[in-house]
């Protein structure tokens, strides 16, 4: 199964996993042999009731969980087989993360959160670009403020900034908008969709709104730790009735 | 509310253990130090030798102050003769015996000492009326003496009836006598007739004018018919009325046995007392240390209780149900080991000799009781001010920053803490005023002061350092370690929380270890240079020297000087500051030939004229004494009696030799044993001298020759080993409470660490991140504890020693980083460690 792209990249897809399953310890069977590319440039929602293995999916995708079988590849890096060190060393240069609880780290002021994956990987931050991010999510004039004093949306915004910081070939969000008002929810997902659209970044979003996953181009829908149904340029009804049919099974 | 709390325990075991151990080591030192204090005002010896007696009536052995505790008086306050027939006739009773006590020994055919191990040896010799009083059915073979040259003995000296022996009895050289009886039982002495006996012990009106005890008895002892006990003994207190005599049945009869084993228990009341200082406050650090981190563990969850409508006042009591709940369960075998513990010290004492083996412990519910008291609020009041900031926040704000940890220190809290500190260095700077041991131990009050101070103000100036740190910081530094110093900046507050403790270990540790060293170091020191002779002859088997030894050893050529030395007690009465105090004191007994033998450094006045009615002072209490030479004072010695006495000299070496010296005129008579308890001697130095001492102690069975300059260093005195051993638990109990706060500490950072690792950062930097922040921990921690000691210790060894350092073992230092360090580093990195076994993703899910 593959998510067409509006341009066809010649480089290694940004994602590639191959019959990739995950058995968690007691026999839960969280990922059952899913194969799923994700090329660059595109926004690709994953959708799916709790427990239909989304999560599961993104954290094997995502380097920060080793599947049982299969293969995972980022940006064409077999990532299967590393350890923890060399995973996290994969993610911090190639990967960006957004999670549901922004995941700050209360100590450290704004700025230092954004440039942190860079300090941690002795790389010096790419200063015209991170001022770039930082005007186009509006976090300007917040730059030495600690998290806590910032409002949900702009920590999520910051944690955006911080995700992309270090140039990642692919974006992880994971329900980004969940704790979020509507208003800062379509911030976020008005900012993601064009960081795909104007800068031709790749983001993998796990999401269970349906307005949500609309925004991406491409929403898989998952269901007992398989892809079901795919759906190009979907709208947020089309989603909801489609789930609402699986939660009824 | 109380069922919430204990579910919310149930999450947060690991936090709350630290608590409980808090809690439960709490518990225990205060129960034993309150056992100790029970034992000291109630315990009880077994009447012993007066176990056959139902009423006892003996002089008050106690100096009663008003408002205070009474003051033990150790030695023997006599009773009139006369007394004994007027008891006798009172209806009920059935035999009256006036009972004398004196030194006395046995030496065995072969010349042996026979030893009475039932008796103290300086009180071993009565009258034989006096068997009489032993606890009923003690057998006795043979007949009773009759002639003065017959002796009844123990039966556990191991002679036959029929053995010739001599006997030394009260100083008098030894004379052969015959033994008619041997008594069984285990606190039988040596029975004279009662006219030898009476002789003896120099009580007869007949004697010489020396004999100040004449028409005396040590006490005496009635038996009645059965049952009338109770109403003797109401009869007896009407007949002594306004005498002072003290008519005792039951267990009090004890008390009257050795008036000596009194101060051993009022020693008991003193040693509580002190202890109770240092535990409650080192108690109350720990607990409420171990309650802050549980309470801040648990910040998230009060908030959303908060968000979902608990009131402030429910969240505080929220945390004080829980914090007893845990409290209640740690308090049982708390309690229970603080017996056993209360137990082991009492051990400890009788090896040390500071307690008659005799004086058993009394276990009553009391010390339970105030640590129950004690203990429960303390730890109510610690976590409601611990969970204060989060009750009183808006709900919505308590769940968003109940992430990071409150920013702003308090500037009260601040500014007690400093003034703390302030206060911890003007108390160190008693040893320079008061060169004695209760000026030293200012020294560890003032440590532990500051470090109370530092636990206070230690947020904002950790915040301070940390700032400066990080604005100090090159660029190129290392991720880890920049992260470490921002961690340090930003949780101020928690790393004091684990800093401050160890600084306390530290400055407890140096202050009080070294102000006990140092105050050692400075008495062997006087003593040491104070002390010329060089021999030390004592009879501790004869209950003291015979009176012609001194004149013996004069005799012996190479002898250059020889004078007796005796100790008691006295209690001093003065005024300070419009209040009348009362002290007791040890007291030297000297004679004007004392001058050759010590040397006191003699400031003003002169020893020559310790004779008649005199005192010499040292200079420490002199000068608030207002005892000047030619001043008059008035005194207690050591039987209560009151006295007035010319201050003859003032002298320097207070801290080796004491605070008052009693010429040997004025303690005559005062003292349970009328006999020199050891002579000092000093002799040209020759060889020849020394042979002929050891000859002469060789030739008197019961004599001991001691070098006073081997004496010097290797007589530690045991208060210190007792303090050395109270530092070594308090210890223990400090740093199990550090090794508990710090792990938990660490394992509440679970998300904060998993967060980190979502971001990018590899296990390996995380575990260099936390190494470099037990490293600051650890080093910042050695030093605040040495920058707090400093002053204090520098003053302490000004005062004692003349120069700015204390004395005290060299590796004590050094040892004191190594556990900082080690303990620092085993008990960040374990929980790290485990911390980074979870996947990160989930552990942000659970932690969140």
């Amino acid at each position: 199964m593959s998510a067409t792209a509006t341009d066809t990249a010649r480089r290694a897809p940004a994602i590639a996993l191959a019959d990739v399953g995950k058995t968690y310890a007691g026999g839960v069977r969280a990922l059952d042999d899913v194969s799923l590319t994700v090329e660059h440039g595109t926004f690709l929602a994953v959708m799916g009731p709790s427990g239909s293995g989304k999560s599961t999916l993104m954290h094997c995708a995502a380097g920060l969980d080793t599947p049982t079988s299969g293969s995972v590849r980022i940006d064409g890096r077999e990532i299967t087989g590393l350890n923890e060190a060399r995973r996290t060393e994969l993610r911090r240069e190639h990967v960006g993360f957004v999670f549901q609880a922004y995941n700050l780290i209360p100590s450290l002021s704004v700025e230092d959160n954004i440039t942190l994956p860079l300090r941690l990987a002795g790389r010096r931050p790419d200063q015209d670009w991170i001022r770039t991010l930082v005007e186009r999510v509006g976090l300007s004039g917040r730059l030495h403020h600690r998290p806590a004093e910032l409002s949900g949306g702009q920590q999520q915004r910051a944690a955006l900034v911080r995700a992309l910081a270090a140039h990642p070939a692919v974006v992880f969000a994971d329900e980004p908008t969940g704790a979020l008002d509507l208003r800062s929810a379509h911030q976020v997902l008005d900012l993601l969709r064009a960081l795909v659209d104007d800068l031709g970044q790749t983001v993998v979003m796990v999401t269970h709104d349906p307005a949500a996953a609309a925004r991406a181009h491409t929403a898989l829908v998952m269901a007992d730790g398989r892809v079901v149904e795919t759906l190009h340029n979907p709208v947020a009804s089309q989603l909801a009735a489609r789930l609402a049919t699986l939660g009824d099974r | 509310m109380f069922r919430f709390a204990l579910r919310m325990a149930a999450h947060r075991i690991a936090a709350l253990l630290a608590v409980a151990c808090a809690v439960l080591g709490g518990a225990a030192l205060i129960t034993a130090t309150g056992v100790l204090a029970e034992s000291g005002l109630r315990s009880q010896l077994p009447p012993g030798r007066l176990g056959g007696a139902d009423v006892v009536v003996a002089a008050d052995q106690e100096y009663h102050v008003s408002g205070d505790l009474p003051i033990a008086l150790p030695e023997r306050a006599a009773v009139p003769a006369g007394l004994t027939a007027r008891l006798a006739k009172l209806p009920g009773v059935t035999l009256a015996v006036g009972d004398i006590g004196f030194p006395a020994a046995v030496t065995d055919p072969h010349g042996r000492l026979s030893p009475v191990t039932g008796e103290d040896p300086a009180a071993a010799g009565h009258g034989w009326s006096s068997a009489k009083l032993l606890a009923g059915g003690a057998r006795v073979e043979g007949r009773a003496p009759s002639a003065p040259a017959e002796v009844a003995v123990a039966a556990t000296t191991g002679l036959s009836v029929g053995d010739r022996v001599r006997v030394t009895a009260n100083g008098r050289a030894a004379t052969a006598y015959r033994v008619s009886a041997l008594v069984h039982a285990p606190d039988a002495g040596i029975y004279f007739t009662d006219g030898r006996a009476a002789e003896l012990a120099a009580r007869t009106r007949t004697k010489t004018a020396g004999a100040t005890r004449a028409g005396t008895v040590d006490l005496i002892g009635l038996r009645t018919r059965p049952g009338a006990t109770g109403q003797v003994a109401s009869a007896v207190r009407t007949a002594v009325a306004g005498t002072g005599l003290r008519v005792l049945t039951g267990p009090d009869r004890g008390t009257a046995v050795a008036p000596g084993a009194g101060s051993a228990r009022s020693l008991l009341v003193l040693l509580s007392g002190s202890l109770a200082g240092i535990v409650l406050l080192i108690t109350g650090f720990v607990t409420t240390g171990a309650l802050g981190v549980a309470i801040a563990g648990q910040r998230r969850d009060l908030a959303l209780l908060r968000a979902v409508g608990a009131t402030p006042r429910q969240i505080r009591r929220l945390a004080a149900a829980q914090s007893t709940a845990v409290a209640a369960v740690a308090l049982a075998p708390g309690i229970a080991l603080g017996y056993v513990l209360a137990d082991r010290f009492r051990s400890l004492l009788v090896h040390q000799d500071v307690l008659p083996a005799r004086l058993p412990l009394t276990f009553g519910p009391f010390p339970a009781l105030a640590t129950v008291l004690l203990l429960i609020p303390a730890v109510r009041i610690a976590a409601r001010c611990a969970a204060w900031r989060t009750s009183r926040m808006p709900a919505t704000e308590a769940v968003a920053e109940s992430r990071s940890e409150p920013r702003v220190p308090s500037r009260p809290r601040t500014a007690a803490g400093l003034l703390l500190m302030a206060a911890s260095g003007v108390l160190s700077g008693t040893p320079l005023l008061q060169r004695t041991a209760l000026g030293a131990s200012a020294t560890s009050i003032a440590g532990i002061l500051a470090a109370i101070g530092l636990a206070l103000a230690g947020p904002a100036l950790v915040r301070t350092a940390g700032e400066a740190a990080v604005r100090r910081l090159r660029p190129g530094v290392s991720a880890p370690t920049w992260l470490a110093v921002s961690n340090v900046r930003a949780y101020a507050q928690r790393v004091t929380g684990v800093i401050s403790p160890l600084a306390m270990a530290v400055v407890f540790v140096l202050t009080y270890t070294l102000a006990q060293t140092t105050v050692l170091a400075a008495t062997a020191d006087d003593t040491r240079t104070g002390t010329l002779g060089q021999y030390r002859l004592t009879a501790a088997a004869l209950g003291g020297l015979p009176t012609d030894t001194l004149s013996a050893v004069r005799r012996l050529p190479g002898v250059r000087a020889a004078a007796p030395v005796g100790t008691t007690t006295v209690v001093w009465p003065y005024r300070m500051f419009g209040d009348t105090e009362t002290e007791s004191a040890a007291a030297l007994i000297l004679t004007p030939a004392a001058r050759d033998v010590l040397d006191l450094g003699v400031t003003q006045g002169s020893l020559a004229g310790l004779t008649g009615a005199t005192v010499a002072v040292s200079g420490e209490v002199a000068g608030p004494r207002a005892a000047r030479p030619g001043a008059r004072i008035k005194l207690f010695l050591g039987d209560g009696a009151p006295v007035e006495a010319k201050v003859v000299a003032v002298y320097d070496r207070g801290l080796g030799f004491g605070p008052v010296v009693l010429s040997h005129d004025l303690a005559a008579g005062h003292t349970t044993s009328a006999l020199d308890q050891s002579v000092l001697v000093r002799t040209d130095g020759t060889a020849t001298a020394e042979r002929a001492l050891t000859a002469l102690t060789a030739a008197r069975p019961g004599l001991a020759l001691s070098d006073t300059a081997a004496q010097g260093g290797a007589d530690t005195p045991p208060e210190v080993w007792v303090n050395l051993a109270v530092i070594v638990v308090l210890l223990g109990y400090l740093l199990l409470s550090i090794a508990n706060r710090l792990v938990a500490a660490t394992a509440q950072r679970r998300t904060e660490i998993a967060a980190l690792r979502l971001a990018g950062t590899t296990p390996r930097q995380i575990l260099a991140m936390m190494r470099r922040e037990a490293g600051v921990i650890a080093v910042t921690a050695l030093a605040a504890g040495l920058l707090l000691s400093a002053l204090p210790l520098v003053l302490l060894g000004e005062g004692l020693l003349d120069r700015p350092w204390p004395a005290g073992p060299v590796w004590l230092l050094p040892a004191a980083a190594v556990t900082v360090i080690v303990t620092a580093y085993v008990t960040i990195e374990l929980p790290t460690r485990r911390a980074l076994r979870v996947p990160p993703a989930e552990a942000v899910r659970v932690g969140v």
